[in-house]
């Protein structure tokens, strides 16, 4: 009974995201053209590029990355199954990492040395991040009595109102999660900041076609995340909960044109010391008092 | 009950023989086949008895006390005549006071008690009856192989010491069935100082200095934890008047104040034995032994004895927060520590050693927490270590003598050649630290039981140290990925028993992960609802279906689709006028040629060994000390 849910919301996930992902994306192009003072291409380019990418020849430095870009994308899809499906989200969050790791695996086995590097600091990405992910599912949980996400929808009050301490957490790391900058260390679309092309550097054709629709998936499950805790037991949260995404999707891009990139070291720090301070602080209140 | 008494004694028996044979064809045969008997006894003991509660087997003789006594001499004995020879002392006065306090309790004050069930049988010790069958002899087999290729590295004239090696080896599992089938605490603690020298004499075969200095560094820590062991045992049998751990377990769940110095103790014995900090270093040192004798310290015996102490403590621990609070603290620390220090790692039986020691650190957080959930958790994560730890090891065994490094850093391009070995390497590396494998579910459990709990330090300790765990296995599996790629095969030099342990090894981990929510209902549920009178898991049943199907998918890939497809191959971007793409060539700017390299991050700087030890020595040490005088201070109130 558990299952269905999950599979439906998978199927409808894996239609939906690619869809609203590409739409976002070309938001985001053109929002930044426009913070730059350009004109920005048309809101449809992602897809174009993508559709392109499908076209061109099948060319690899090995049979193997292929299979691994497809399992990181399956488990992506996976992931936002499980959360909008109604799932555990402690499982939405490791199922994710599961595809991170197959998205990492793919660039770590084609011994390109900028793939390589573009591998370590995505894996270090991760593991900066991780820490900040779970905590707001703990603090989701000591809020609503349950790990799965649709408990917001039994809610008086969305539970934002009695974790936001933590949300301002998440959305230091949702920084980190959407490969923006200054946190876009393995994998930037800012072409000055880049060492050759991090972590994608080998992958082309149809693999990147695919990395390109993951991090759609990656990107609405991220907003996802946001909206849950602007929902509430009425349908008219539902609104709010967009409105709330885009909000932050907006703040999102504002960020990612006023920073230039950050070493490793001070991610690492900073994200953790984030974690530790919002994500402590919220679960001892939530628990003590 | 006749199988529980032919595990134990047939081991023994085993040992016994092995000891006198110098043949190799014949150690081969006997080493086999007895293998092979004790994991189908383990097996059918526990078939036999799926889900069962808690079985007292009446049995107590006062022969046994006494052996038990001359054993405790015997071993006395072996560590006084290697300590005179190496010039020991603090071994040597441990072992006398060892020695000494055993004597004083076997004539003074063990002598009137007698303990009815000698005995027992429960959910736990069929799950730990399992990882010692059927790993423990998994690895005994792997062991004949690889035995041959390390006398063939040994220098000509080097003495062949293979048939003490293999008895020891036996020995160890006997030790290990009388650990956990004795509800006697006398027999327990004997079998607990005979795994004890057992490791002191496994991890100073070679001889050589090193080897030497950290065996008796070994001996050193166990046995004060054995004095610990003993400690306790006064304090039972002088407070209560019994000898029988269920009993203890019994009354220090009604009177927690009563028990806060025996529980105390035992912890510390558990936590020595576990090699949490600070006294985690005689793990490490063991890494000069021989990598079966690793894999059964790590996987199967040993410091499984430790936790397997623990957990069987924990309903103590939910009541005694002074005991409850040391056991928590030391093993949160030791996670998350020993996860940082793994990253600055690059050889790889380090690594996995750290690996080892931070999750023992779990799974001893976790029995100190103590509930229902935790310890479903602290079950799972042995169960799982065990079988992963153990493939992992004899896969970096087998690769050390193939490509002569147990560097990480050798593991991609002169691994090249042997896809199979990667793959199971991969396998057990994947299991270890990532969902929707078996280890993280379990963590999965913890994490709930420690949100339920209320236990914000341990929930931010698992958070870091998760992530942490992350970085240094994506980072070694990084480095196999590539291998996959490569049909080309020439592992025909591996011996067939290292095939076969490795094949049981690989096979045995993913029949774990794909059958989790049965072994959950079938042997852990019924130990929690034997001791705690409830049904709770961490997890629910749905989601560990889940993560049965999503394991099974993995595992097809991996060893099924990886590497089948064929696609046009292009050289790799260099960035730059390339001499040989083949041998990662480039013109450089001084138009000479430069090789390009890449080497993973260890990060030294952030999680170095020099910067995190003492951190944890030093704290875990002071928990331990005030631990202790909270216990002493209970005991005074209370008297």
């Amino acid at each position: 009974m558990y299952l269905i849910p999950i599979i439906v919301g998978t199927i409808a996930f894996a239609v939906l995201a690619p869809v609203v992902g590409c739409l976002l994306a070309g938001l985001d192009r053109k929002l930044s053209a426009r913070m730059q003072g350009r004109v920005g291409p048309p809101i449809l380019q992602p897809y174009y590029d993508v559709r392109k990418l499908l076209e061109k020849d099948r060319a690899a430095v090995n049979n193997v990355e292929g299979t691994y870009i497809t399992c990181a994308l399956v488990f992506a899809i996976l992931a936002g199954g499980i959360f909008f499906g109604g799932g555990n989200l402690l499982l939405s969050v490791f199922v994710l990492t599961l595809s991170s790791l197959f998205f990492i695996l793919a660039a770590y086995c084609t011994r390109s040395p900028y793939s390589e590097v573009g591998a370590a600091r995505e894996a270090l990405q991760i593991m900066a991040e991780e820490p900040m992910s779970l905590f707001i599912a703990v603090a989701f949980f000591l809020a609503t009595g349950s790990f799965d996400s649709c408990a917001a929808f039994g809610l008086e009050i969305p539970a934002i109102g009695a974790t936001w301490i933590a949300f301002l957490g998440f959305l230091f790391i949702l920084t980190i999660k959407m490969r923006k900058s200054p946190f876009d260390l393995s994998y930037s679309h800012h072409a000055h900041q880049e060492l050759v092309k991090g972590v994608t550097t080998e992958m082309s054709g149809r693999t990147l076609a695919k990395v390109e629709v993951m991090h759609w998936c990656e990107n609405v499950l991220a907003l996802g995340w946001i909206g849950l805790f602007f929902v509430w037991g009425n349908p008219v949260s539902l609104v709010v909960a967009v409105v709330a995404a885009l909000a932050a999707f907006f703040l999102e891009i504002l960020i990612d044109n006023n920073f230039a990139r950050v070493k490793w070291q001070l991610m690492l720090k900073s994200a953790w010391a984030v974690a530790l301070v919002a994500g402590g602080i919220n679960i001892a209140v939530l628990m003590y008092l | 009950m006749a199988l529980i008494g032919f595990l134990i004694l047939f081991p023994l028996l085993v040992a016994g023989v092995l000891l006198l044979v110098g043949n190799e064809t014949a150690r081969r045969v006997i080493v086999c086949s007895s293998a092979v008997i004790i994991g189908f006894g383990s097996v059918w003991l526990v078939l036999a008895n799926l889900g069962t509660p808690w079985v007292g087997i009446e049995f107590s003789s006062g022969a046994i006390d006494i052996v038990c006594t001359l054993i405790g001499l015997v071993i006395a004995a072996v560590i006084l005549c290697f300590g005179v020879k190496y010039k020991n002392v603090l071994a040597c006065v441990l072992a006398v006071v060892q020695v000494v306090g055993s004597l004083v309790f076997d004539v003074f004050v063990a002598h009137g008690i007698e303990v009815q069930y000698g005995l027992y049988l429960d959910s736990l010790t069929l799950v730990t009856t399992f990882i010692i069958g059927v790993v423990g002899s998994g690895i005994c087999i792997y062991a004949l192989g690889y035995m041959e290729d390390f006398q063939a590295h040994e220098p000509a004239d080097a003495k062949d010491r293979r048939p003490k090696f293999f008895a020891l080896m036996f020995l160890f599992l006997s030790a290990m069935y009388v650990i956990v089938f004795s509800n006697n605490l006398l027999w327990m603690f004997t079998g607990w100082e005979i795994t004890t020298v057992c490791s002191f004499l496994l991890i100073g075969y070679t001889k050589t200095p090193e080897a030497i200095n950290n065996a008796f560094r070994q001996i050193i820590m166990n046995l004060a934890g054995g004095i610990g062991f003993l400690v306790a045992l006064f304090a039972i049998a002088l407070t209560m008047d019994t000898l029988s751990l269920v009993e203890f377990i019994a009354v220090g769940v009604m009177a927690p104040a009563l028990v806060a110095l025996p529980a105390v103790a035992l912890a510390f014995a558990g936590i020595t034995k576990a090699a949490q900090m600070p006294f985690h270093t005689w793990l490490l040192g063991a890494m000069v032994a021989p990598t079966p004798t690793s894999a059964l310290l790590h996987s199967s015996t040993m410091v499984k004895a430790g936790v397997f102490l623990l957990i069987k403590l924990s309903p103590i621990f939910l009541v005694c927060p002074v005991a409850a609070v040391m056991t928590i603290l030391v093993g949160g620390l030791t996670f998350l520590l020993c996860s940082f220090m793994a990253i600055s790692q690059t050889n790889a039986k380090r690594v996995l050693a750290y690996s080892t020691i931070a999750n023992l650190g779990l799974i001893v957080a976790c029995a100190g927490v103590g509930t229902p959930e935790a310890v479903w958790a602290a079950t799972f994560l042995v169960l799982f270590h065990a079988v992963a730890k153990s493939l992992l090891f004899l896969c970096v065994g087998t690769a050390e003598h193939h490509i002569g490094s147990r560097d990480i850093e050798d593991m991609d391009l002169m691994f090249e050649r042997m896809p199979r070995l990667a793959r199971f390497m991969m396998a057990g590396i994947m299991i270890m630290f990532v969902a929707p494998f078996g280890m993280l579910i379990a963590k999965w459990g913890t994490l709930v039981s420690f949100a339920d709990t209320g236990n914000v330090a341990l929930i931010l300790i698992l958070g870091f140290g998760s992530a942490a765990t992350f970085l240094f296995w994506a980072k070694w599996l990084g480095k196999l990925s590539g291998i996959a790629a490569h049909p080309l095969n020439v592992e025909t030099t591996v011996h067939r028993s290292e095939w076969i342990a490795l094949m049981v090894m690989a096979v045995l981990s993913m029949l774990c992960c794909v059958g989790l929510p049965v072994l959950s209902t079938f042997l852990v549920e019924p130990y929690i609802f034997d001791v705690f009178g409830v049904c709770s898991q961490g997890v629910s049943q749905a989601n560990l279906w889940v993560a049965a199907l999503l394991s099974a998918v993995v595992f097809v890939v991996l060893f099924g689709g990886l590497g089948s497809k064929q696609v046009k191959q292009v050289p790799v971007y260099l960035a730059g006028v390339s001499e040989n793409n083949a041998n990662r060539t480039f013109r450089n700017s001084l138009s000479g040629e430069t090789m390009a390299t890449s080497r993973n991050w260890y990060m030294e700087g952030v999680f170095g060994e020099p910067k995190i030890t003492p951190v944890g020595v030093w704290a875990t040490s002071i928990i331990i000390v005030v631990g202790f005088c909270a216990a002493i201070a209970t005991l005074c109130g209370l008297l």
